[in-house]
């Protein structure tokens, strides 16, 4: 329904909002890392994995948005780096209405057992409700799919020969 | 039908909808239904709505209220719902911005004539009527299983909208269809994980393993698969192959790459192979069974090695970069993004 969309918000920025972050990012490890270093290529991949990541989550709504908050997070902790997010007025509310379902046994098995596996690959997902996740789960693959446009846009134009 | 009654009061009042609704803000709107009536109590069929309300002017913002909502789909009919169970309002905090919109709407559609405050409402919303919806005939209006039914609704249509966005989403099931999402989360992970591989040093790291690889292991850690016009390969010619390739990528990337290309074979990681052929059921050309090697390789599997094969296979719609035709060259995005990082790598 076009109308239910609405009150979904799943825009996600242009493409080259993303590729600036990207091509930021990139240049960063870049300086950071000279490019003869064989052994630890392994590490560079991940770096360049890791700024994709990055680079997605901060373009695509910044703290807004709860997977991007948890990427974020998990990755300036691996350098030890603190992240800095702006404080939300916590829906409390929510909160205690979700509490008060759990009471309830009327969760479809099916939904939730898929749930939990979507909680294992959108990051930041272990502590959502099932509808705020899907909400999320929307989100994410939107960006996904952009970063994935991005960078095999940069492939291509740089695969030239 | 019930709302033939309702339409009198809501034809006369759309003129009082009307004007107040640009100066409604959220504040005005929950002070209206919490002074007015109290709904959850009015629950019984057939009551005029005139007898629930104090007055025409309550009557016809609370018309006003519940019809705001009630100008969009039913997505609204489920958030309208909270309002039934006390104690619910909560939920109507969560969309926000809608709440705004919804608002705003209000002013510019005329709500449709049956926007009705039928208290009984029918069984069936029937998607001209809309019912108001705090109690469905027959169904319980136990505020648990109103917000319960809320929750599954807003799932619903979560699942609506993700079955847009994933690809192969006609899916009626809801099981599969929630199967299709994740793993169309897992392919999407798996994309980026191949391409920021095959950017800068993918092809590095790989040839460094294989030539370290070919002296530890007997076959190289690369296996390579044929098409069809391969069919006929023994294990041999295919180790054989294998062992050019190694030493080809030893010297020259560009040389590996071309010798692949005109046996008609791409180079790709294990991983997205493996994702090929369980991804997508669908492959005309069977893969050549112990053609793909898993290969253990000394460091994380990522990079254990690059199996080569070349199917028919795709990989959902668009992304055919990864295919292999039986006859031709392929243009595996792994391949050209090999070549790619070759270039990029030498300074």
């Amino acid at each position: 329904m076009a109308s239910a969309d609405k009150l979904i918000n799943t825009d996600v920025p242009e493409k080259d909002v993303f590729a600036l972050h990207f091509l930021q990012s990139l240049s960063n490890l870049k300086t950071q890392n000279p490019l003869n270093s064989p052994a630890k290529s392994i590490d560079r991949v991940r770096k360049i994995k890791k700024a994709a990541y990055v680079s997605m989550a901060r373009a695509a709504g910044g703290t807004s948005r709860l997977w991007s908050r948890a990427l974020l997070r998990r990755a300036a902790k691996d350098d030890n780096k603190s992240v800095r997010f702006s404080r939300r007025k916590r829906k409390v509310t929510w909160k205690i209405s979700s509490k008060r379902r759990k009471s309830n046994n009327q969760r479809a098995p099916v939904v939730e057992e898929a749930a939990e596996r979507l909680r294992n690959l959108v990051p930041g997902g272990g502590g959502m409700e099932t509808s705020k996740l899907m909400e999320e789960t929307a989100h994410y693959i939107k960006c996904l799919s952009m970063q994935v446009k991005v960078m095999q846009c940069l492939v291509d134009g740089l695969s030239q020969k | 039908m019930m709302n033939s009654s309702l339409l009198t009061p809501s034809s006369s009042s759309s003129s009082h909808i009307q004007t107040p609704s640009t100066t409604f803000d959220h504040e005005d709107f929950l002070d209206q239904i919490f002074s007015s009536a109290p709904w959850p109590s009015v629950v019984d069929d057939a009551h005029p709505p005139s007898d629930d309300f104090h007055g025409h002017d309550v009557d016809s913002r609370n018309q006003q209220i519940m019809m705001m909502p009630l100008n969009d789909g039913s997505s609204v009919h489920a958030l309208y719902n909270g309002f039934s169970a006390s104690g619910s309002l909560p939920n109507f905090h969560i969309p926000q911005g809608s709440g705004g919109g919804l608002m705003n709407q209000q002013g510019q559609t005329q709500p449709p004539a049956s926007a009705s405050t039928a208290t009984g409402g029918t069984v069936a919303a029937p998607p001209q009527s809309r019912t108001k919806v705090r109690a469905r005939r027959g169904q319980a209006t136990d505020p648990h299983s109103i917000a319960e039914r809320l929750r599954r609704e807003r799932i619903a249509e979560r699942m609506k909208a993700l079955q847009e966005l994933v690809p192969n989403g006609n899916k009626t099931d809801k099981a599969s269809m929630l199967d299709e999402i994740i793993d169309y989360v897992k392919f999407l992970q798996l994309q980026v994980k191949v391409l920021s591989m095959s950017r800068l040093g993918g092809a590095a790291s790989v040839s460094s393993q294989i030539s370290e690889a070919g002296g530890s292991h007997g076959n190289a850690s690369s296996a390579i698969a044929g098409g069809s016009q391969t069919a006929g390969n023994s294990n041999d010619s295919i180790t054989m192959t294998e062992h050019q390739v190694a030493k080809l990528m030893e010297e020259d990337m560009g040389s590996a790459m071309q010798y692949l290309q005109g046996k008609g074979l791409c180079l790709m990681p294990i991983s997205l192979a493996t994702a090929i052929s369980t991804a997508t059921c669908h492959s005309r050309n069977p893969l050549i069974p112990g053609a793909v090697a898993d290969v253990g390789g000394p460091s994380s599997p990522n990079l254990s090695g690059m199996t080569i094969q070349s199917t028919n296979t795709t990989m959902g719609n668009g992304n055919g970069k990864l295919n292999g035709n039986g006859n031709g060259v392929t243009k595996g995005s792994s391949s050209i993004a090999v070549k790619e990082a070759v270039s990029v790598s030498k300074p």
